[in-house]
């Protein structure tokens, strides 16, 4: 049973796909049809795969000595990640029949979002490094196509291949680790290296810890890789709620995840997680004050939080780690999908022209804000729990108190970018002339369980903590029921600490127009922080340098025969060179 | 001094292959590069056969064998069909007359 669902799970959106593209971008109807029967097929088959939850080999594809065995496990980790995959996919494919509904190509839309949910869903079940590697490609190339979906447009076409090559440099970073498991083991398989991190010499393991951190950081857009994010907000406001803040960020959080038991003896590694994380959240916190985007602020927000997450593995809190991953899920994408019907009723997305936009939409306004509140972490809504879980980790296990400082001070200026874009955007006088309506039937379908999911998600915290304990032996995570974890964190002093701070937050943007001396004095940060830090400048000087030594390489590209003739035997003889010398892997 | 027969097959594939690469690196005429590039190939198809027969599978590396034949067969007539096309558009079968990619 549990072996049909998981192939269910990858197969059903691979088949949408498929159907999809082959019903022709003339029966747009059949197209939106086919899309959300595949996906929902998809999303139920997952959901009924949780109960079967336990960590053990189910499906084994012998494919020959080379590669292993492809196998898969429904662990906790993974068909959690699968539900969120394939759930929040069907409610963005819902919310796609309004808002993409006078799209042409509609069949290489819905292809890509289909192909992107199977893949993702094969990532987080998959057992196999390599085929995981496979998976988390699959993944970034369904991300560039569908960032320069409107293909027409220059800067989308640049945030594609911006994330592209980002995603790619990380990527190489997983592939390093797979080789290197396998050039000790002899075979791919991730339950073994988890259960047994000694069968690694320790200079080896370090290269493999190091090597998905700067997979794990480039995919989720961590630190020094973040800025590929932002400017994946080129595409259409669906794909950006389920690739680029529900689930395909996660896929970095879920790496560090997933292999914390192997990682976390190695010397440095839990230090630099926390730090990236750390450095991730405050970076991209002050970022988001700052921008005016709509959907910028929200990509900013997605990095901040990516980094309470990647800081909270870092920190052993890989429940707390987990379960704000299933919170900021859900209330990301009602987000997202919130700012995609505020930018589809009113033709843009820069929040200087928009204002007072809350009294035409109504319905909008009020899930957005349920979304804020939650990316704030004000009580009751899921994204307190579980920020408060992550902070309660930061304090545990002796972790750096200042870092826990800093990460304390980022939630404050959460609260405080989430009341200026809910302000700017929905309260307050227009600001321009815009004909604002609310969301279609559609819209609101998907725009509902999501806000409902916002405000309920935290009872399960009991029930996910049980799954995750049982199914993975190795992390060592205790199971507690609702009513101890809730109990628990409120409790814990820091909890007050977080809330004084958060209404610091709040306060500061009350009275902003009395600290507008502070605002005049933060104008350095402010000019800093719009040009990203200097990262867009090192990310252009490395394109530059890159064109530059490619210029001066061509003189070697001659075209003739007898050259690249030599340069094949020149590359031959080094191979054999490093074969005989038996230059060792690490 | 006796030379035992595997080591004479390696003696020939190394011919073969040194033969090959030689007439790559300094040939100009299509035709000779297509001869050149069969002598490489005979090269690596005798090398199948010897490490097939030196691991004990004999009938593996004969089978490689008989389809790097098939592939090659295929590349050495494609090379020709080729060569008869650059003799009629560009009118010589010199291959520095073919390089484009050179500013």
């Amino acid at each position: 049973m549990a072996e049909l669902l998981i192939l269910l799970t990858i197969g059903l959106p691979w088949l949408g796909a498929l159907f999809c593209w082959a019903a022709g971008d003339r029966h747009p109807r059949l197209q939106h049809g086919l899309a959300v029967a595949f996906s929902l097929a998809a999303g139920i088959a997952a959901l009924l795969l949780i109960p079967f939850g336990k960590d053990q080999v189910l499906i084994t594809l012998s494919v020959g000595g080379a590669f292993g065995n492809f196998t898969f496990s429904p662990d906790g980790l993974g068909v959690f990640l699968a539900a969120v995959a394939t759930v929040i996919g069907s409610l963005a494919v819902i919310f796609s029949v309004d808002y993409m509904r006078s799209e042409d190509q509609l069949g290489r839309y819905y292809a890509f979002v289909l192909f992107f949910i199977g893949a993702m869903v094969g990532l987080v079940l998959t057992t196999n490094l390599l085929l995981m590697f496979a998976f988390w490609e699959i993944t970034a190339l369904t991300s560039y196509a569908l960032i320069s979906f409107h293909n027409d447009d220059l800067k989308a076409v640049a945030g594609g291949i911006k994330a592209l090559i980002i995603t790619q440099f990380g990527g190489l970073g997983l592939l390093i680790g797979a080789l290197v498991l396998f050039a000790n083991t002899g075979s791919y398989d991730i339950l073994t290296i988890i259960a047994n991190p000694g069968i690694l010499p320790a200079g080896a393991l370090a290269w493999m810890a190091f090597g998905c951190l700067a997979a794990g950081a480039a995919k989720s857009a961590q630190f020094p890789f973040q800025t590929w994010l932002p400017d994946a907000m080129e595409a259409p406001t669906p794909v950006s709620a389920l690739i680029h803040a529900a689930t395909m960020v996660n896929a970095g959080v879920y790496l560090l995840a997933r292999f914390f038991p192997a990682f976390e003896g190695v010397p440095g590694w839990r230090e630099a997680v926390m730090a990236v994380g750390m450095l991730s959240a405050l970076l991209a916190a002050v970022m988001a004050i700052f921008a005016t985007d709509l959907k910028r602020v929200l990509a900013y927000s997605t990095v901040s939080q990516l980094g309470y997450m990647v800081y909270a593995v870092g920190a052993g809190g890989i429940f707390a780690a987990q379960f704000h991953l299933l919170s900021h899920s859900v209330f990301k994408a009602l987000l997202f999908l919130g700012a995609g019907a505020v930018i589809h009723s009113v033709g843009t997305r820069d929040m200087r022209q928009m204002g007072g936009l809350g009294k035409n939409m109504p319905f909008v306004r009020l899930v957005f804000v349920i979304g804020a509140l939650a990316l704030a972490g004000l009580p009751v809504l899921n994204g307190f729990w579980s920020k408060e879980l992550i902070l309660e980790a930061g304090l545990a296990h002796g972790n750096p108190l200042w870092m826990l400082f800093v990460m304390l001070v980022v939630s404050g200026l959460t609260a405080f970018y989430s009341f200026r874009m809910v302000w700017l955007v929905f309260y307050g006088q227009p600001r321009a002339e815009l004909h604002a309506h609310d969301a279609g039937p559609a819209m609101k379908v998907a725009l509902a369980p999501l806000a409902i999911g916002t405000l309920t998600t935290w009872l399960l915290a009991g029930s996910f903590s049980r799954l995750l304990s049982e199914s993975l032996p190795a992390h060592q995570i205790a199971a507690h029921s609702t009513g101890e974890i809730l109990l628990e964190v409120l409790t814990a002093p820091i909890t007050l600490i977080a809330l004084l701070v958060i209404a610091l937050g709040l306060v500061c943007w009350w009275q902003r127009d009395r600290l507008a001396g502070v605002k005049r004095a933060l104008t350095g940060l402010q000019i800093t922080a719009t040009n990203s830090f200097g990262f867009e400048a090192v990310n252009r000087a490395v394109v530059l340098g890159a064109q530059n030594s490619a210029e001066k390489l061509r003189s070697t590209q001659t075209g003739v025969l007898g050259w690249n003739v030599a340069y094949l035997v020149i590359a031959l003889i080094g191979v054999l060179a490093i074969l005989l010398l038996g230059v060792g892997l690490p | 001094m006796t030379i035992s027969i595997p080591t004479a097959v390696l003696i020939i594939v190394l011919g073969l292959v040194g033969i090959g690469i030689y007439a790559l690196l300094t040939t100009r005429h299509l035709i000779k590069v297509i001869v050149a590039l069969q002598l490489l190939v005979k090269g690596a198809m005798l090398a199948l056969v010897l490490a097939g027969h030196l691991t004990g599978q004999d009938d593996l590396g004969q089978s490689l064998a008989i389809t790097v034949i098939i592939a090659d067969t295929i590349v050495a007539v494609i090379g020709m069909a080729l060569a008869v096309q650059v003799r009629r558009v560009v009118g010589t079968l010199d291959l520095r007359s073919l390089t484009s990619l050179r500013r």
